[in-house]
């Protein structure tokens, strides 16, 4: 059978690693989300870019969805790859990857988002008096905002997962432990780097789904029939 | 479209009307500028806002859809309160204006914390009216308004919209393609032809009385006659006391009145009460006329019933006529023949 | 720090590698590389298919696990591949199971399955329900309803399925490399280690290049080889 615990030679988690070790984990930990924030932040602003033109220019919507698409198509590990001899074994090198693979989704959410205000929604808004900008900043946002927090959840969760791998250009984050635990023969790392982005993603994913649903007040009652 | 010129009084509600393509939703946009006309002026109390700020022209105006539009991120309460707030307004006096709409519109107040999808089709239509009107523009544009909502709280929108212009008197623009609720809101109908040619610009009555042309007869239909029935009141006959004696009057005068009108039929009064009508054959000489069998009850109408319920009213009593029920009092009588005399007067109001 | 050095690549390195006929052959060489993606790659998929396509069409035909649908959606995203993989090297490895090639088999396999259930369930439930009515009018019986009518409906969003699934995987097996195996990520590995970047521009060049090649290759045969009425009813329900 397995021993999970105790004393083995080689066991899966020798806790005393756990313990001694808490500050590489911690490190790598935060390594982790730094890198994880990085990618999304830069990933969101610029697909809210790129889902500006695609809105406002509608010819443009078919490229920019082919472009992104064929993005996320491209291997990680052929792209991490492929950085590295021009900005090294960088957190650049990991960063602008990982933003790249978020891009199809957040574009694609941001645009469908707000192509989901309805017709009449716009008109009243425009008829009351409302600048374009105004519009668009109180009225159409707040509703294609279920839209994009569900993109985000998406860019983030997938994004931790590849972080992992960017541990192969020596930036991995929790990814590293997993390599470095490969490297020694050494299970515990391996173990715990594994758990922790795991659970890691589903924590993030817990936390913006919160803030968005209590982004969205309105969009949580169970729609009362009348 | 070609040209079009058009006055419209102050306190007044024109509805603009007309087959489809005839551009009555295109010049109703064109007021606050959703559509940018290609020429001409518009004028808002003597004052040209066909250039300048368009956003602060339209918080200056109200605006109604039929789909209403309203916001479904914001409660009901936010929904009104979206001209005030972008007007700086105050909390409390926005406050204050929300409470107040409710009442006017018929708005329950606790459905001012709710959402637009958890009230029904009537309930957001008001809120629509409501939200048009927190600012208190003076201007007030309705395109169908209450065409998405079915026939009997349709009704019910119209007259209400009639009780609300009593109370605030502003001026209303309101496109629709249904010529009843023309005729009965509109003091002016627009009658616009395909292409926007003014066909007709006049009161309801006299667009069912003297269409300028072939296409407005057309347009408001072969039973013209019988709608403008509908636009006139009994309070608008003069008074006709018909074969109607006071109970102290006698059998004798009884039998002459019946002679003079050619009536089988006598009414019978007590103190300016209605009691019944009286047979020609139930009266006896020497007996009150109390005491004589009576057909009740009688057919009646108020004076506010439109002469085309007074004519339905009539064409089911046996007596031929109605009789008008004054808060209880006799208010004297109602015939076909009347009916008929009164559509070949002038022209109403 | 966010910028490294950016050391100069060298491209003619590059290609005189590739067209080397010597980088191919040998026990090291290209086409084993390939020969091990690919062979690990085509039986995760057809091990994904013949899981998932009875059991996504069996749900779908009765009307069953809406509610597993939606959870495969969400999990299908939360998948942290090289995670899963690492973790299941040490309990492969207590296990007697050795380090390749389970771990990596798994977590490919986990990648795999979603895209195939979701497209063959969806695909099953968009089929018109009047054609079915029909055929069971027509006295087929249940099996030959949901394999004759139901299936042969739907196998061009199944097919996309089955690319998607494809593409998936081997654009994520590279990671194999760094987890003890073999396959085309090795170039890359190797690259990194000895520091030359033109065999780890070499090596991404590889990947990406099956990579298209697999993508392209689905789409041909989505193409070409279905009747053309069941082409047109194809929607891809996954990207």
């Amino acid at each position: 059978m397995i021993p999970l615990f105790g004393q083995a030679p080689n066991p899966i988690v020798r806790w005393e690693y756990f313990i001694d070790e808490w500050d590489q984990i911690q490190r790598a930990l935060i390594e982790h989300l730094e890198l994880t924030v990085y990618a999304v932040t830069l990933g969101l602003v610029v697909s809210a870019g790129l889902s500006a033109i695609a809105l406002r220019f509608r010819r443009t919507a078919a490229p920019i969805n082919g472009v992104t698409a064929f993005l996320y198509t491209i291997p990680s590990v052929a792209l991490f790859g492929i950085l590295v001899p021009y900005f090294g074994l960088s957190r650049l090198s990991a960063v602008l990857p990982l933003a790249a693979y978020t891009l199809l989704i957040l574009v694609t959410n941001i645009v469908a988002g707000f192509n989901s205000v309805s017709p009449e929604v716009r008109e009243a808004a425009d008829g009351m008096g409302m600048t374009p900008a105004r519009r668009i900043l109180h009225v159409e946002l707040p509703l294609a905002m279920p839209y994009i927090v569900t993109g985000l959840r998406i860019a983030v969760v997938s994004t931790v997962g590849l972080v992992t791998v960017a541990a192969i250009i020596g930036q991995g984050g929790l990814g590293r432990l997993i390599l470095d635990g490969l490297r020694r023969a050494f299970w515990t790392p391996m173990t715990i780097g594994a758990v922790l982005s795991i659970l890691l993603a589903l924590a993030l994913d817990g936390l913006i789904l919160g803030a968005g649903k209590w982004l969205t007040p309105w969009a949580q009652r169970g729609r009362s029939a009348l | 479209m070609t040209s079009l010129n058009l006055n419209i009084e102050e306190g007044s509600i024109v509805v603009l009307i007309g087959p489809s393509g005839c551009g009555k939703t295109t010049t109703l946009r064109m007021i606050n500028r959703l559509i940018e006309p290609t020429s001409g002026r518009i004028e808002i109390n003597g004052k040209d806002v066909t250039h300048g700020p368009v956003a602060e022209l339209r918080r200056e105006i109200g605006y109604v859809i039929q789909q209403v539009g309203l916001f479904p991120h914001q409660t009901i309460a936010g929904n009104i309160a979206t001209v005030p707030k972008m007007l700086g307004w105050e909390k409390q006096r926005v406050s204050d204006r929300i409470d107040e709409l409710a009442d006017l519109v018929g708005l329950e107040p606790s459905l001012l914390d709710r959402y637009p999808d958890e009230l029904s089709g009537g309930q957001q239509q008001r809120v629509g009216v409501a939200r048009a009107l927190a600012a208190d523009p003076p201007v007030l544009l309705m395109d169908e308004p209450f065409g998405a909502v079915d026939p009997i709280v349709r009704t019910r929108l119209q007259d209400e919209l009639l009780e609300l212009q009593a109370r605030v008197g502003k001026t209303i623009v309101l496109v629709t393609h249904d010529i009843d609720e023309a005729l009965k809101v509109a003091d002016r109908i627009a009658l616009l032809n395909v292409g926007g040619i003014l066909e007709q610009y006049s009161p309801a009555d006299e667009l069912l009385a003297e269409p300028a042309n072939q296409f407005v007869e057309e347009f408001v239909g072969e039973d013209r006659s019988v709608k403008r029935l509908q636009l006139r009141t009994v309070a608008d006959i003069p008074f006709h006391r018909g074969p109607v004696v006071a109970a102290t009057d006698g059998v004798a005068t009884a039998r002459s009145i019946m002679r003079e009108y050619s009536s089988e039929w006598v009414g019978v009064t007590s103190q300016n009460v209605f009691l019944g009508w009286v047979h020609g054959e139930d009266l006896q000489d020497g007996l009150p006329l109390e005491s004589a069998p009576r057909s009740v009850p009688a057919a009646q109408v108020q004076p506010g019933s439109t002469l085309r319920n007074a004519m339905q009213i009539i064409m089911t009593s046996h007596t031929s006529a109605a009789v008008i029920d004054n808060g209880g009092l006799f208010g004297g009588v109602v015939t076909l023949e009347l009916i008929r005399a009164s559509l070949e007067a002038e022209t109403g109001p | 720090m966010l910028l490294g050095q950016a050391p100069v690549p060298r491209d003619i390195g590059v290609f005189e590698w590739l067209f080397d006929p010597n980088s191919w052959t040998g026990p090291d060489g290209i086409l084993v590389s390939l020969a091990n993606t690919v062979i690990l790659c085509a039986v995760v998929v057809v091990v994904a298919i013949v899981t998932m396509v009875p059991l996504a069409s069996w749900l779908a035909h009765t009307r069953r696990g809406e509610v597993s649908v939606s959870w495969t959606v969400t999990l299908s995203r939360a998948i942290p591949t090289f995670a899963v993989a690492g973790l299941l090297v040490p309990i492969s490895l207590r296990s007697g199971w050795g380090f390749e090639p389970w771990p990596i088999f798994i977590a490919l396999l986990l990648l795999a399955l979603p895209p195939i259930f979701l497209n063959t369930y969806t695909a099953i439930q968009q089929v018109d329900p009047g054609v079915v009515d029909a055929s069971r009018a027509m006295g087929y019986s249940e099996t030959s309803v949901l394999v004759r009518v139901e299936l042969a409906l739907a196998t061009s969003v199944m097919l996309a399925g089955v690319r998607v699934a494809a593409v998936t995987v081997v654009a994520t097996e590279p990671i194999r490399a760094f987890l003890g195996g073999d396959g085309l990520g090795r170039y890359v590995r190797d690259g990194l280690g000895q520091n030359n970047d033109a065999l780890v521009i070499a090596g991404a060049m590889l990947i990406a290049g099956l990579a298209g090649l697999t993508a392209l290759s689905f789409r041909l045969v989505e193409r070409f080889a279905l009747p053309d009425g069941v082409r047109r009813l194809a929607t891809t329900t996954t990207r």
